[in-house]
């Protein structure tokens, strides 16, 4: 204390204790005034100050300047979104497939939203479970080597970093890749087992678009059936508000002047009464069957050779080209739609797209009436797809078959297994599936807006524009099968065309067509030697190709080695071209018929047996003499083992590895010296 | 007598052409190591990469395009294959040509006129003007087309097979930075509506190039001419880089407008605040100020003054 230390002179020190007649105020009385006067003046002078001081701050948060939130999590909880779509995207793809995404959303009562990953803390994804029934959905392409795009590359250091605990976070992925790289769909693909690993919970499969094959097609496919398999999970009603998914409305015309009605065009109104040019798949040009006769000798199938007349359409084509064609629906089929559903087909409807920003007006030309749209526009006959069945289970009025239908679409293995075997394997139609369950009646106009429509069927030209300048040659095999119900399924295309006589009661068949260029072509110079392989009717382009080198021939050209492998069941029954293709070798112009029959001997035998008899042969023109090889026909066995053989064939006798004659075999793909044209 | 080439690794061809027996060497590279399109192919990766590179390109990758500059690379382009196009036609007898010859399915020239006259108007034609580096590139493609016409497929693989491969890349991106229909208008010139496998045609393509009756020599000179055709686009890309520069700044189409840090600070007051009220200054009298404006310093200040009172006033008394 101040007291102790105030040593006085001459005066007794003592607190407290008043000094003895020198003053009034003692050391301790200054001491405890000037205290008081500097607590005083602290109060006076300071306090004031107080109040206009600037309040202490700490960091200020980012919203405090700018509205930039970092949470996806708080950003889908202020507006109110349960659904968040993640895009990898460089180019927009996958960022407009996650756009896409997040409007279907709604049609199916939920509310959804994007977002680049690159702009958020992917860290809050374990937070996701915070918002009810929520799904965290990835459209994730794949870059260079198996690489994250740019936008992706922190979300994917996360993820291998990570070891969050994602239970409660519903995922589903849906991978962009192209299937001539690589490392296809490495980023979609490891998203959707990463996710899984970290705890989190997959509703639905990893989709894989393949850019070489077609992107937009694969999307749309995975996501038509996602939505219903979301509703199943999440025991959500699509329903409720019919109108809310339905992205057509009906419009049934009572007075309607019939010339403004479709009957079957693909354009423009009246296209198939008067033709105008140019012909392409919008506008197909009718052309009239000459010729329609039965390749066959025996056997139970049915295979064909038609002819049809192209003259005055000035449609050019080239030998290895395409003919597309625009089948129609059995009408016994259709009518059996009409009665079982109680309809009738008749009436002239119009279905008009509800979203009027949308460039597809309708699903197919309107107004028509619902027999032409299920005859000529819409595919009946294709087992459907679980999307279908699952938006129209609100129309099955037993609740039985209402719940088969949802858990076929849903992503339950159970419900999956179920469509295999029940649609898939059993080749059930909508027909089929109207009459199997009697309970399920939809609305026709509801009907014709699920289903796809029907397909143009293309055919490998089996002519040459050099001899045949009017007309194309198809060659082709009638569909025709059993089903596991009992029901005889027949093949749209093969069936109509069969059926497709040169004068029918007097009147032409026309059959509305239009050509479609391909890549498959005879070599340039009519010196260089081609090998073809096309057994069945894939000897179709092969008629064409040694129609032009007999042409060539008789112009006086130099044409080189023309060899055939063929292949078929019985030499009796199906060996087809049998006389044309005989005579060809008798003038010289196929220098090669080699022909296998499968089942004219015990042991089965294919070209890819006759190949590897004659490979020193094959050898040769393949090594030395520049020739060029063509495969056409079955894509999935076929095509593979004849590969295979020109992989043994290169081994042997080129004295390779297995790995170096693949790479020859590859090198001759690139170079456009080993070309295929096959189906499956 | 058919003509016959015997071919085999490491080994000298001989090419007989009624009479004349040309040599030529060849390395030991697998199979027909001398076939045009892997020697163009090798030929030419390095002014591809540098192409890659530009900086223009990299940019309209990233979809950092502006429309101005879309529009007059189109314009270019027009130009570019307008003449290439027109040299076709002139060749497509002549055998060093022929093989080459797609008109249906490669040319470009209507496809462009359709993307100029969506980006133009109607009198697109009375507006569009040859820059100064694609003239260059136009009158050699002239220049080749007339005396050289074996080096055309120079110029034509440069063009055609980058349209089929990085080219498609290149649509998705100018649709989406650019906000363009998806219908398709303005990117006519990436749509190849009669080629169904872009994969296959260049397949079909290598081997017409490889059916071309050429020597070692004239196929070294392709590559030189491919080489030249890199360097020409390149031009033009450089070109459309500087006149991006004179272009007004805008907002980069498809993006949000960013923060590019310039700014008056002084004008932010949180900033004023905090450089007020609390440290960071080296003044003593600004120290001492910020001393007194805090609780503690008060109260001390307060202290000293009571005690330097008290002080004064016993040793005055």
């Amino acid at each position: 204390m101040a007291d102790s230390e105030m040593e006085m002179d001459g005066g007794p020190s003592g607190a407290g204790a008043p000094a003895e007649g020198e003053s009034m105020l003692g050391m301790v009385d200054v001491l405890l005034f000037s205290i008081i006067a500097g607590l005083l003046i602290f109060w006076a002078v300071f306090r004031k100050k107080k109040k206009e001081e600037i309040p202490e701050f700490k960091k200020i948060p980012p919203q405090a300047i700018t509205p930039r939130e970092t949470s996806f999590i708080e950003k889908m909880k202020k507006t109110g979104k349960n659904i968040v779509v993640f895009y990898g995207s460089q180019t927009g793809t996958a960022e407009e497939f996650a756009n896409r995404l997040s409007k279907d959303a709604q049609r199916y009562g939920m509310r959804g939203t994007v977002a680049d990953p690159e702009e958020y803390d992917m860290s809050e994804l374990s937070r996701l479970s915070e918002i009810d029934n929520s799904i965290a959905m990835f459209c994730m392409a794949t870059y260079g080597e198996g690489d994250p795009t740019d936008n992706a590359q922190d979300f994917y250091d996360w993820l291998q970093e990570a070891d969050d605990d994602l239970s409660g976070v519903n995922f589903t992925v849906f991978g962009l890749g192209n299937k001539t790289y690589e490392h296809y769909n490495a980023m979609g693909k490891y998203v959707d087992k990463r996710l899984q690993q970290l705890g989190a919970k997959r509703i639905f499969d990893l989709g894989m678009g393949d850019d070489d094959g077609n992107l937009e097609e694969d999307f749309v496919s995975w996501r038509e059936q996602f939505w219903p398999a979301v509703c199943e999970h999440f025991g959500v009603e699509a329903t409720g508000d019919e109108s809310s998914i339905r992205q057509y409305e009906l419009v049934v015309h009572t007075d309607i002047n019939m010339n403004k009605v479709y009957t079957g065009e693909m354009g423009r109104l009246k296209s198939f009464e008067t033709q105008k040019m140019p012909f392409d798949a919008k506008n197909p040009f009718l052309g009239t069957v000459t010729v329609n006769r039965k390749l066959n000798k025996g056997g139970s199938r049915h295979l064909m050779h038609l002819e049809l007349d192209i003259s005055a359409s000035k449609i050019r084509y080239d030998s290895g080209d395409h003919v597309a064609v625009y089948p129609i629906n059995d009408t016994t089929i259709v009518n059996k739609i009409g009665e079982i559903l109680n309809v009738d087909l008749d009436t002239v409807i119009s279905l008009n797209n509800l979203d009027e920003e949308s460039n597809k007006k309708h699903p197919f030309p309107c107004p028509t009436s619902y027999r032409t749209a299920l005859t000529h526009y819409l595919d009946i006959t294709n087992p459907p797809r679980t999307n279908v069945l699952y938006e129209l289970s609100q129309y099955a009025t037993d609740p039985k078959d209402q719940e088969t239908l949802r858990k076929m679409a849903s992503s339950a293995t159970e419900g999956k297994s179920h469509y295999q075997t029940w649609v898939l394997e059993a080749k059930r139609n909508i027909l089929a599936i109207l009459q199997d369950m009697p309970s399920l009646r939809p609305p026709i106009d509801h009907l014709c807006e699920l289903l796809p429509r029907l397909q143009a069927r293309y055919y490998s030209i089996a002519s040459s524009s050099k001899v045949h300048s009017n007309s194309v040659h198809i060659c082709a095999v009638v569909v025709e099968y059993e089903t596991k119900t009992g029901r005889t399924n027949k093949g749209v295309a093969t069936n109509w065309l069969k059926n497709k006589v040169p004068t029918d009661n007097g009147h032409k068949s026309m059959v509305p067509l239009f050509v479609r260029k391909s890549q498959f072509r005879l070599p340039f110079k009519a010196s260089t030697p081609v090998i073809m392989i096309g057994p069945g009717t894939g000897i179709a382009p092969f008629m064409g190709f040694i129609q032009e080198r007999a042409w060539l021939k008789q112009q006086g050209k130099e044409v080189g080695e023309t060899v055939l492998y063929y292949g078929c069941r019985h030499r009796n029954e199906d060996f087809l071209y049998q006389e044309e293709l005989e005579q060809f070798e008798k003038d010289g112009v196929l220098t090669q018929l080699n022909v296998a029959f499968s089942r004219d001997q015990d042991e089965k035998v294919y070209v890819q047996h006759l190949l590897k008899k004659n490979k020193e042969n094959l050898w040769k023109l393949i090594h030395t003499d520049n020739a060029h090889i063509y495969i056409c026909g079955d894509a999935r066995n076929m095509a593979r083992d004849v590969q295979n053989t020109f992989y043994e064939i290169a081994s042997e006798l080129g004295s390779m590895t297995h790995t170096q004659a693949v790479d020859y075999v590859k090198k001759l793909m690139t170079k456009g010296r080993y070309s295929q044209d096959v189906w499956s | 007598m058919p003509a016959l080439k015997a071919e085999e690794p490491g080994q000298e061809e001989t090419v007989q052409d009624g009479g004349d027996v040309v040599y030529e060497k060849e390395h030991d590279d697998g199979v027909s190591p001398s076939d045009l399109s892997e020697l163009l192919k090798a030929g030419t990766v390095e002014a591809h990469d540098k192409a890659e590179n530009t900086q223009f390109v990299k940019d309209f990758l990233k979809g950092h395009i502006r429309k101005e500059l879309f529009k007059l690379g189109t314009v270019a382009l027009y130009f570019t294959y307008s003449a290439l196009e027109e040299e076709m036609d002139g060749n497509r007898d002549q055998p060093q040509f022929a093989p080459l010859y797609f008109p249906e399915e490669l040319h470009r020239r209507e496809a462009l006129a359709k993307d100029l006259e969506f980006f133009y108007g109607e009198n697109w034609q009375a507006v569009v003007q040859l820059s100064e580096a694609t003239r260059k590139y136009v009158d050699r493609i002239h220049e080749v087309g007339r005396s050289e016409p074996e080096l055309l497929v120079a110029h034509a693989y440069t063009r055609y097979m980058g349209d089929l491969s990085g080219g498609q890349v290149l649509k998705k991106v100018a649709q989406r930075a650019l906000k363009l229909p998806s219908t398709g208008e303005g990117v006519q010139f990436y749509t190849f509506d009669n080629i169904s496998s872009a994969k296959e045609f260049k397949q079909l393509y290598r081997s017409r190039m490889n059916d071309l009756d050429l020597d070692q020599e004239t196929k070294l000179r392709i590559v030189e001419e491919a080489n030249r055709a890199f360097g020409f686009n390149m031009e033009i890309f450089n070109e459309l880089e500087r006149v991006g520069k004179t272009i007004k700044d805008e907002v980069l189409d498809g993006g949000l407008p960013e923060y590019d840090g310039k700014g008056d600070l002084s004008k932010c007051p949180y900033y004023a605040a905090k450089t007020a009220a609390g440290g960071g200054s080296a003044c003593v009298c600004h120290m001492a100020m910020a001393v007194l404006r805090h609780p503690t310093g008060q109260v001390m200040m307060s202290a000293c003054i009571a005690l330097l009172a008290g002080v004064a006033a016993w040793y005055l008394m």
